[in-house]
């Protein structure tokens, strides 16, 4: 089967375009529905036919700019496979959900808004060059600026506050993220001589100086921080969620905050080793903070939405938790979490919302209590939904923040340590939210009863993914396996360069071309990755002996010899046999006899 | 055998299922027939495979089934698997036979409760889980049956979710269950890290491998963390105060979860986990030493409180730490046979429990009973079986059970002597404190309910309230059922009991000292590879057992003179020991401690958080700043915009030749 | 003939208008002063096409000239409106834009 990226990412907005360009309520309705359901049916056949560790697939490469190098760039491999999968899963969930609620006004234009965010998160997910990645991460901001102020909630002063509030502050991290995307495509074509390119692929086989990378990094990370949000940026969160129209919310707080969680993994720690090792510790400390903070501020507040938000901070902080341990099992996990969070977060906002219908429309858990009391099914489902969201073992988040803590425990035991703190406050948030609405003493206003037929339509197939999900995590697991490991291999070299020298012997260390993904560079004599550097664009010589980086301009300088056929370094002081002799300055093997005087400190 | 042991663990999980499902179609008693009959199969099921695994050889005894890949990804190797070997085997005839018989009991007990499917699906889920977590054959399945079982802890404890003070029971139990849960997860990391593997067959096989012949710091960890995790679920100081809360569930659940089988998992954990124990013998201490302390606080507590089940679940604490002690010194066998016979007795002493307060009309107070002994004959007989084997009287059950733990203690010597006295010290207040609730309960002057009920009438209470603060409550879901059962009454409890009652009067025929050695031989495969080896004196046996028997008597003796004969006495020793019957009293100030030093700073925390933090950085500094500088600037701008038409265009003009003026100049 | 004489006048001109533009209140004057500058660059466009001894300053001059029509257009349009809706006739009144 040939599957087209192009058509999954603009079904959505097209169906939805037509739909507010053609007259009646009732074809814009089923259009909305319609487009998102061919989303989530295209995206399952994706899913089915994606080939495990097959790299970069149904990549769609066309040239957008030639001036700039921009390309339209799509394609699908391991890291945002499930990540697709569940945006079109909730985007369908949140349309099915706002198609039975109460007829709203301006309808065409709220089907069109959900129709352009959908396109524009799936866009962002799949753009594999950084030009188009950036524009749709700003593109996704629009409709759910209109969404919130057209269909929002609260007072009118109060909502515009709120979303202007949103909208500057991910504007100032989506600019510090610009800039940083044209810096770190024009030095690296600089760099390495090629033309201009944003391509993921062009822009890994680069590696920046340490200084740049610095900066470069920290844009980036304001960016991606601020658009999760991570403790301390998240002074938008709790204004903005309460305005956001419900279903709008759950793929607010269930997808757009895992674009930024994706695009650590994607974009920040494989074309930025260097900083990203540099920057570990501080990384973790602030996903460690949005951890504790989030966890204790859910369990003070009193408004439901708000516990979901702050329960949000805490979860995507482990999820940055899981990235930074530059670990495979951390990374693993954090893509594992960001799926699994996503399947949570969603229907509990639904369920809150359902809770909040049966009290008189209040949030406030205070007025809620003993809603279980005529509804055993909703309890039924906010129970599963509350197991998972605090990680319960057996569900498919526990398996998530598994490895993310394992990842954290082989990086920083401290960090893993604390960051326990947080499961077990999660358990003490999620029950009490559990509790204080569906337990306990029927309050006042609450009119205690069971799902409606719509209620359930969405609430029981979401549940329903979240249980299989539970049994089978391996499906996630397996999928994206590979493509994690490249995205951490990098830095994981920068962190810990391979201290084997290469057995084969006759052969050198130099890099192979990457066979595709991330452009990891493998040797192909130890089956390790090498770092790309060591092939001359740095200068940065590895000494095939103990695996350390050789400075060329002190004694290292020296041309290390290979005997070609041991394998072993041969002591150059006593060349008893004439091996082959590396350049520290290319890496390229060097005729013995006619040593080029730059290259070995001008003693030929 | 494959399939019998699959089916072991799916029968319960299809029975919650079905009885979830079916919850609107199943009516009147069938809900509960349902959920007993697939415990029966389980049951049943369970000797199958018992009886295909002795076939084998006895190094084949060890087997593991896989159903499928769980999370086998960069380097961690996690399936879906279970072990069988003797010792799951043994956990799993005790939960299936135990929950069976739990079951049978509250098909009659729990009748007219309107959340009667409800807890039905609820206790066949708790057995799955509990199923899940003695059979499992890595630590990631051994951690999911874990937390299920806690889970399923709590549903049961919060069964009543109208009662405030139930949920409130049933959130302490889940959070402290999961911080041990916590332990767990962070105990495999640190074995992992060196055994590289999540599978118990191939981390034990490994073990002196990958932690040396004498362990190491990180085994050490590990293991004491591992150790955090048993506390928990199993009640140990400082991690027992959600037991006794705990009681707030319905009585089944109780004698099932709370006695029987959950509680007991920490020792389980312990026995599965001992050639890890063995390389560090540090870990291995510490459990022992805290078995001993919690034996010895359990039972001081369990003297002065005056709520019937709690008076159990004290007991049951300190029963636990005599098998916890038991396992982390070595004496395997010992722990395990103790877990067995107090499963059949404890589970006998809260069915009768439940059938006194089904008498006293849902009232749990001592203070009230008195005299059931006429009314109630076969629920007596039943509490008395109960009292022996746990008092330890030959020859019942308890007996033989605690006497071998101890005697295993003993022949380790050195400090291990103190364990030894603390044992007996133990088994002595076990007496007394068992037999002031029996003596209390069922002897002395008939309270008004035993009058009724000698009159052949049961007692219901006009307005039905909360026995543990006295709020109003009706009889709907949520709340308990309108109606209360007694064992003599519902032959559903009387055989349920009735069976237990003979177990646990015959449980201990298994291991007599010198006599009979089953439970011994059957469970040699697992702890085959065990470096501890014991020579058995004869001296320290007979001591022991006689010292058992004698204490035991001793104890019941002193109940009776003090709660029989002279009644007034206990008010007189009350004044004596004013400040220690506080502190007993308050539960030796537990809950306080836990409340200073863990709840109150992190309330504290939060609301610091939220008053301050959030408001003057959060929304002060960042949001106000940003914002803030962004409306300085945007009111510098708007300054040039006058509105005047006439002067956007001299603007306009200004700004055409400077920029003129400028090429012209620069030319 | 030489160029500087066309471009003084074509200066001239312009200055006029933008004078014109910046001092009086009236739109319609407004509207006069603009057409004048517009028409000084075009006097100066030609001017450089006749010099270049090509045809792209027309061809630009023409475009203008349409482009001027329609602005007036427009222009007179929507001062017509403002007097029937009794808006004062007076640029200096209209400050709805002030920031």
């Amino acid at each position: 089967m040939t599957i087209h990226l192009s058509l999954l990412l603009w079904a959505p907005a097209a169906l939805a375009l037509v739909g507010a360009v053609l007259p009646g309520r009732a074809v814009g309705r089923a259009l909305a529905g319609l487009g998102a359901f061919a989303a989530l049916a295209y995206a399952i056949a994706l899913v089915i036919d994606y080939e495990s560790g097959g790299g970069l697939q149904y990549v769609t490469d066309e040239i957008w700019i030639r001036e700039l190098g921009v390309h339209y760039k799509l394609g699908v491999d391991g890291l945002n496979l499930f990540l697709v999968l569940l945006t079109t899963i909730l985007f369908t969930a949140t349309t099915l959900w706002s198609l039975s609620e109460k007829t709203r006004e301006r309808e065409g234009q709220y089907w069109l808004h959900l129709g352009l965010g959908h396109s524009f998160v799936l866009g962002a997910l799949m753009a594999q060059d950084l030009a188009l990645f950036v524009v749709f991460f700003d593109l996704m901001l629009i409709p759910f600026f209109f969404l919130a102020l057209g269909w929002g909630e609260g007072a009118r002063a109060e909502k515009t506050a709120a979303i202007i509030k949103l909208v500057i502050y991910t504007l100032v991290g989506s600019l510090l993220m610009l800039t940083a995307a044209i810096a770190l495509a024009v030095l690296s074509a600089s760099q390495s001589g090629n033309d201009l390119s944003f391509a993921f692929t062009d822009l890994t086989q680069v590696t920046l100086t340490k200084g740049s990378q610095e900066w470069i990094f920290l844009c980036f990370a304001a960016a991606f921080l601020v658009k999760m949000p991570s403790f301390p940026f998240h002074g938008w969160m709790p204004d903005g969620y309460k305005v956001l129209p419900l279903p709008v919310l759950a793929v607010f707080s269930g997808i757009l905050s895992k674009v930024a969680a994706y695009g650590f993994l994607r974009i920040v720690i494989p074309i930025l080793p260097d900083a990203a090792v540099h920057f570990q510790t501080l990384m973790l400390l602030i996903a460690l903070a949005s951890i504790l903070y989030g966890s204790v501020m859910a369990f003070t507040v009193t408004n439901a939405r708000l516990i979901l938000g702050y329960s949000s901070l805490a979860q995507l902080g482990f999820i940055v938790l899981g990235a930074f341990s530059l670990t495979e099992q951390g990374a693993q996990g954090a893509i594992l979490q960001s799926v699994n969070h996503g399947l949570v977060v969603a229907p509990a906002f639904f369920l809150a919302g359902a809770a909040a219908v049966r009290c008189g429309g209040s949030e406030d858990i205070r007025d809620m209590g003993g809603i279980a009391f005529r509804a055993p099914i909703l309890t039924t489902l906010f129970l599963i939904v509350a197991m998972a969201n605090l990680a319960i073992p057996g569900s498919s988040n526990f398996v998530g923040e598994f490895l993310i803590l394992l990842g954290v425990f082989d990086a920083k035991l401290a960090i893993a340590c604390i960051a326990f703190t947080g499961v077990a406050l999660a358990a003490v948030y999620t029950l009490r939210l559990f509790i204080r609405a569906m337990h306990n003493r029927v309050g006042q206003d609450v009119d205690s009863r069971d799902l409606s037929l719509h209620d359930a339509v969405v609430l029981v197939p979401l549940v329903l993914c979240i249980l299989a999900l539970a049994l089978y995590p391996q499906l996630a697991l397996e999928k994206g396996e590979e493509t994690v490991k490249g995205s951490v291999a990098a830095a994981r070299l920068v962190q810990d360069p391979p201290k084997t020298p290469p057995r084969t012997a006759g052969t050198t260390p130099v890099p192979v071309t990457p066979g595709g993904g991330q452009g990891v560079v493998i040797d192909p004599a130890t089956g390790q990755p090498v770092d790309p550097s060591a092939g001359g664009g740095q200068g940065v010589v590895i000494d095939p002996a103990t695996g350390q980086p050789v400075d060329p301009s002190a004694g290292g300088g020296q041309p290390v010899q290979i005997d070609p056929s041991t394998g072993q370094p041969v002591d150059p002081a006593n060349p008893a046999d004439p091996g082959v002799v590396i350049d520290p300055g290319t890496g390229e093997p060097v005729d013995p006899n006619a040593v080029d005087p730059n290259a070995t400190g001008g003693t030929p | 055998m494959q399939t019998t042991a699959w089916l072991v663990l799916g029968l319960p999980l299809a029975g919650s299922i079905l009885i979830g499902l079916l919850h609107k179609q199943l009516k009147g008693k069938a809900a509960g027939y349902l959920g007993t009959a697939v415990l029966a199969g389980a049951f049943l099921c369970t000797i199958l495979t018992l009886i295909s695994l002795q076939d084998r050889t006895e190094e084949e005894r060890q087997v593991v089934f896989v159903a499928w890949d769980y999370a086998k990804t960069v380097g961690v190797d996690a399936q879906l698997s279970i072990l069988i070997d003797p010792l799951s085997l043994l956990m799993m005839g005790v939960v299936t036979g135990v929950s069976t018989l739990i079951h049978l009991y509250s098909i009659a007990y729990m009748v007219s409760d309107k959340g009667y499917n409800r807890f039905f699906a609820y206790l066949n889920f708790f057995v799955f889980s509990m199923l899940l977590l003695v059979m499992a054959a890595n630590f990631l399945v051994l951690v999911i049956g874990w937390a299920f079982v806690g889970a399923a802890s709590y549903l049961l404890i919060s069964f009543w979710y109208r009662r405030k003070s139930a949920t409130d029971a049933g959130i302490k139990a889940f959070v402290i269950n999961v911080v041990g849960d916590i332990g767990l997860v962070l105990g495999t990391y640190f074995i992992f890290k060196h055994s590289g593997s999540l599978d118990f067959l191939t981390t034990f096989e490994g073990a002196e491998k990958s932690f040396g012949e004498h362990g190491n710091n990180d085994l050490t960890a590990g293991c004491l963390l591992l150790l955090v995790g048993a506390f928990a679920k199993s009640a140990q100081i400082p991690l027992h105060t959600w037991l006794p809360d705990a009681m707030e569930g319905p009585t089944p659940v109780s004698s099932l979860i709370h006695a029987a089988t959950m509680v007991t998992a920490g020792v389980y954990l312990i026995a599965r986990m001992h050639p890890l124990f063995e390389l560090a013998p540090t870990a291995a201490d510490v459990g022992a030493v805290i078995g001993a302390v919690t034996l010895l606080v359990a039972g001081t507590i369990g003297l002065v409180v005056t709520d019937l089940k709690r008076v159990i679940a004290y007991s049951t604490m300190s029963q636990i730490g005599y098998m916890v002690m038991g396992v982390s010194s070595g004496a395997y066998v010992a722990g395990l046979f103790h877990l067995m016979t107090h499963a059949f007795f404890k589970a006998l002493l809260f069915m009768a429990a439940g059938s006194v307060i089904g008498a006293m009309a849902g009232q749990q107070n001592l203070d009230k009973m008195g005299g059931f002994r006429k009314a109630m004959p076969f629920t007596f007989g039943c509490f008395v079986i109960g009292g022996l084997a746990l008092a330890g009287i030959p020859p019942f059950s308890g007996f033989f059970s605690k006497d071998e733990i101890l005697l295993v203690i003993g022949e380790e010597g050195g400090w291990h002597w103190g364990l030894y006295v603390a044992g007996y010290v133990g088994a002595f207040l076990t007496a007394v404190y068992t037999w002031r609730m029996i003596f209390r309960a069922f002897f002395g002057e008939a309270c008004p309910e035993a009058k009724e009920l000698e009159g052949g009438h049961l007692h219901h209470a006009e307005v039905h309230t909360n026995p543990a603060n006295g709020e109003v409550e009706d009889t709907d879901v949520g709340f308990p059922g309108s109606e209360h059962h007694i064992a003599e009454r519902a032959p559903e409890m009387k055989v349920a009991m009735g069976v237990l009652a003979v177990l646990a009067t015959i449980g201990g025929f298994l291991q007599i000292p010198k006599v009979t050695h089953i439970l011994e031989d059957f469970l040699e495969p697992t702890f085959a590879d065990s470096h501890v080896h014991h020579a058995t004196s004869d001296g320290l046996l007979v001591l022991g057992l006689v010292l058992g028997a004698v204490l035991g008597l001793a104890g019941i003796a002193v109940a009776y003179r003090v709660w029989v004969q002279q009644p007034g006495t206990s008010a007189k020793v009350l004044e004596r020991f004013k400040p220690l019957h506080t502190l007993f009293v308050n539960k030796w100030y537990f809950d306080e401690l836990i409340g200073l030093v863990v709840v109150r700073p992190g309330a504290w925390i939060g609301r610091v958080a939220r008053s301050s933090f959030e408001r003057i950085f959060v929304n002060g500094t960042l949001v106000g700043g940003s914002t803030g500088v962004i409306k300085a600037s945007s009111s510098a701008v708007r300054a040039v915009q006058t509105g005047l038409l006439r002067s956007y265009a001299a603007l306009l003009l200004l700004g055409l030749t400077v920029v003129g003026l400028y090429f012209l100049l620069s030319a | 003939m030489n160029i500087e004489w066309f471009l003084t006048v074509s200066a001239l001109i312009f200055c006029i208008g933008a004078a014109g533009v910046i001092t009086r209140r009236n739109p319609l004057v407004i509207l006069l002063c603009l057409e004048l500058m517009l028409n000084a660059a075009n006097l100066a466009l030609i001017a450089f096409s006749r010099m270049h001894g090509n045809h792209d300053g027309q061809v630009f001059a023409v475009i203008v000239m349409v482009v001027a029509a329609c602005e007036v257009t427009v222009g007179l349009g929507v001062i017509v409106a403002m007097y029937r809706r009794r808006v004062p006739i007076d640029v200096d009144e209209l400050r709805e834009l002030q920031g």
